[in-house]
């Protein structure tokens, strides 16, 4: 009898034994299991436990705050262990340095308001390009050029021909010799080719010499606001060149087809907004304004030029957004023309006002008629404006500085190939556009 | 005029107001490239530990990564926007340094952001979101997002969160998917790429189907100088991994991981 309680207590005696030998060594039977609760796992593995959540959930009572004089390192001008560290109140310079100023909140700012306004400037590339443009601006889309213009592009007397090879040289000049390098980069070449373009555009103004009434403006700025089925708009900003001109375009569409677009149905693109992309703000101004003052003779929008001149490609626009952004700003420019001819109420415009656009990135050109019929463009039906899209035109298809040499012959001449004459009839076209 | 409203679009970051989440930013639907800038030029180098110990071995150099903010809560709603099922449209589908799957471009009313993508996910798929469990099972096309408990069982899911409205955290690689296998008194057993078992509650989010880039366990590395690329230094050549002499060591599955917090019984005195 008297054994057993004995054994048991060796037994006892020699597990408490081992148990302090082997503290604080690692021993080959891996990491000791616990013998208490397993401590409380944090959030990231099991989720904040019912207590805490419940805790999260009810506002926690606010403390009485007992005042205590804590004692800090402050005047001792070094960390002290054990003592606080000190808070001091935020450093004030004193003065007013526009360098280092946060500016005031949009808030307080006066033009702050309630309702956001989207607003579309040159920088905005559009998710859904033309058709999320169309939507905004209420427009319908005819595919080619209007007749009016085709006219033009047809008409022999105008003697289109002859300029042709000077066009082509004008290319050659802007892609192969405008530089001492081996190719200028677009940069250079893409605005230099504009020019040359409308150079040549302006010696037709010996034939016709109301062409010399027309104003090139560069970094000219637009402002045209409106609503939109509940939506604020603006388009607002820089944009391309504006050509203006003494006497508007005459309307391009007759009345019936005008008529015409009460049938069209908008197209939409569920489940993206039509106003994605744009940039919403709510410090803006609602400002309808063409960028020029009362009384500047050249007071018509004629033609926009767009010019993707970055040599980086993800800097330019692709041409479908191009292309919105083109008829964005066709669309601003016309409105602001029509809220200063017309005043600000909506209606349908007894004389509609055109605006073209050509947009180019030096080598593909996107040409582009608008019509504003209706400035009434909060309701979906109606008349709509309308718009010609004459897309992706090259104007060569290639340009070789530098000859391709294979095997000592000569497989690619230096150059230009596959010039188009048509895509620079249609550029001329347009400029002549509302004079011939 | 047209200065002011500029001027208050360029934005005072600075201040610290609160600003909404761009998960895709200006210009990502142009080819550009959102996101912030990684630590030491882009490159994704291990992460300082307070101490200056090195933390994961085996992690340095590797080409310059860009990276891209994806959003993990397939169930994030607009500002403003009702609790409501949502459909977005596939921009596009492409590479992303950052993870072994493909990642997706979607945009849906004025937002765009960067998913995970699944595996047949082509530009021009609409996908859903849907917060709503009802009595019956939905019948789900790939890449739509639903809770688990609206998924019938034996479903193939992926990006699993183990906390509802926490944001997906499981089965994002590449080619991996995860099975529903029974739901229990609003909670769902999910088995795992690894074939353990894990039970969360039926309102965790998880995205049909499997994750895309399948074929990310066939290609061929090819030499050494390609997982340094990769960001992968070489071994020391110490340890080599058992071949087959070793034989095959049958290791029972770890018990089901349970992320589900049920309110203790207690015991009737």
């Amino acid at each position: 009898m008297a054994a057993m309680p004995k054994a048991l207590r060796r037994a006892g005696v020699a597990a408490v034994a081992v148990r302090g030998l082997t503290r604080g060594i690692v021993t080959r039977a891996g990491r000791p299991r616990h013998r208490t609760p397993l401590p409380r796992t944090p959030w990231t593995v099991r989720g904040p436990p019912p207590e805490v959540l419940a805790e999260m959930a009810e506002p926690r009572p606010v403390r009485e705050q007992v005042e205590l004089d804590t004692v800090t390192y402050a005047e001792r001008l070094h960390y002290v262990p054990g003592l606080a560290r000190p808070r001091f109140p935020p450093w004030e310079r004193g003065w007013r340095d526009p360098w280092h100023s946060p500016g005031p909140r949009y808030e307080e700012m006066p033009l702050y308001k309630e309702r956001g306004c989207y607003i579309c400037h040159q920088g905005v590339r559009m998710l859904e390009g033309v058709r999320q443009a169309q939507w905004l601006t209420k427009t319908k889309l005819v595919e080619g050029l209007p007749p009016a213009v085709q006219a033009i592009m047809d008409n022999p007397a105008l003697g289109l021909q002859e300029l042709e090879e000077r066009a082509k040289h004008m290319v050659s000049h802007a892609r192969l010799w405008d530089t001492a390098e081996a190719a200028p980069r677009r940069e250079r070449y893409c605005p230099m080719l504009f020019e040359n373009l409308i150079h040549i555009c302006r010696l037709m103004s010996g034939k016709y010499p109301s062409l010399s009434k027309r104003m090139l403006a560069r970094n000219c700025r637009i402002a045209a606001t409106w609503e939109r089925e509940s939506i604020l708009l603006q388009v607002r900003g820089l944009s391309g060149i504006l050509m203006n001109s003494m006497t508007p375009i005459p309307p391009v569409a007759s009345k019936e087809e005008i008529l015409a677009t009460k049938e069209h149905v908008l197209e939409t693109f569920y489940p993206i907004a039509p106003t994605i992309d744009l940039q919403e703000v709510n410090v803006y101004k609602e400002l309808n304004d063409t960028g020029f003052r009362d009384g500047y003779p050249y007071s018509h929008p004629h033609t926009l030029f767009f010019l993707e001149s970055a040599s980086v490609r993800t800097d330019r626009f692709r041409p479908e957004q191009l292309r919105a952004k083109m008829l964005m700003f066709a669309f601003g420019n016309a409105l602001a023309k029509a809220k200063a001819l017309h005043g600000n109420d909506p209606k349908v415009l007894e004389q509609p006002i055109v605006v073209q656009s050509i947009g180019t990135d030096g080598q593909l050109f996107q040409f582009m008629v608008f019509q504003l019929n209706t400035t009434d463009l909060v309701p979906n039906d109606g008349v709509k404006n309308l718009v010609w899209i004459d897309s992706d035109q090259n104007l060569y298809e290639r340009a070789q500085c530098v000859p391709e040499v294979k095997k000592g012959v000569v497989t690619k001449p230096a150059g230009i190939s596959g010039f188009q004459p048509d895509t620079f009839k249609k550029f001329l076209a347009l400029y002549l556009h509302g004079t011939v | 005029m047209p200065d002011q409203v500029h001027r208050a679009a360029r934005g005072h970051e600075e201040d610290g107001r609160p600003r909404p989440h761009r998960w895709a930013g200006g210009k990502a639907g142009a080819g550009g490239l959102p996101g912030p800038a990684g630590r030491g030029g882009s490159r994704l180098q291990p992460l300082p530990c307070p101490a200056g110990r090195v933390r994961v071995r085996g992690i340095g150099g590797g080409h310059k990564r860009r990276y891209r903010m994806i959003d993990f809560q397939r169930l994030r709603y607009e500002e403003g926007a009702p609790p409501e099922p949502f459909t977005e449209k596939v921009i596009s589908v492409r590479y992303d340094p950052c993870r072994s799957a493909d990642i997706a471009l979607v945009a849906g009313g004025n937002r765009k952001r960067w998913i995970i993508a699944t595996e047949n996910m082509q530009p021009g798929n609409s996908i859903t979101n849907s917060p709503h469990i009802s009595r019956m099972a939905v019948s789900a096309s790939e890449g739509d997002a639903y809770p688990l408990g609206a998924l019938p069982v034996g479903t193939l899911i992926c990006n699993l969160e183990s906390h509802p409205g926490k944001g997906a955290q499981y089965i994002r690689a590449a080619g991996t998917c995860g099975v529903l296998l029974r739901k229990v008194n609003g909670t769902a057993i999910v088995q795992l790429p690894s074939k353990r078992h894990m039970q969360v509650l039926e309102t965790c989010v998880a995205t049909v189907g499997r994750v895309s880039n399948v074929d990310h366990n066939k290609r061929v590395i090819g030499k050494a100088g390609r997982n340094r690329w990769l960001g992968k230094r070489p071994h020391t050549g110490l340890w080599h991994r058992k071949g087959g002499w070793a034989g095959r060591k049958i290791k029972p599955l770890p018990p089901m991981k349970s992320y589900v917090n049920l309110p203790r019984v207690k015991a009737v005195e």
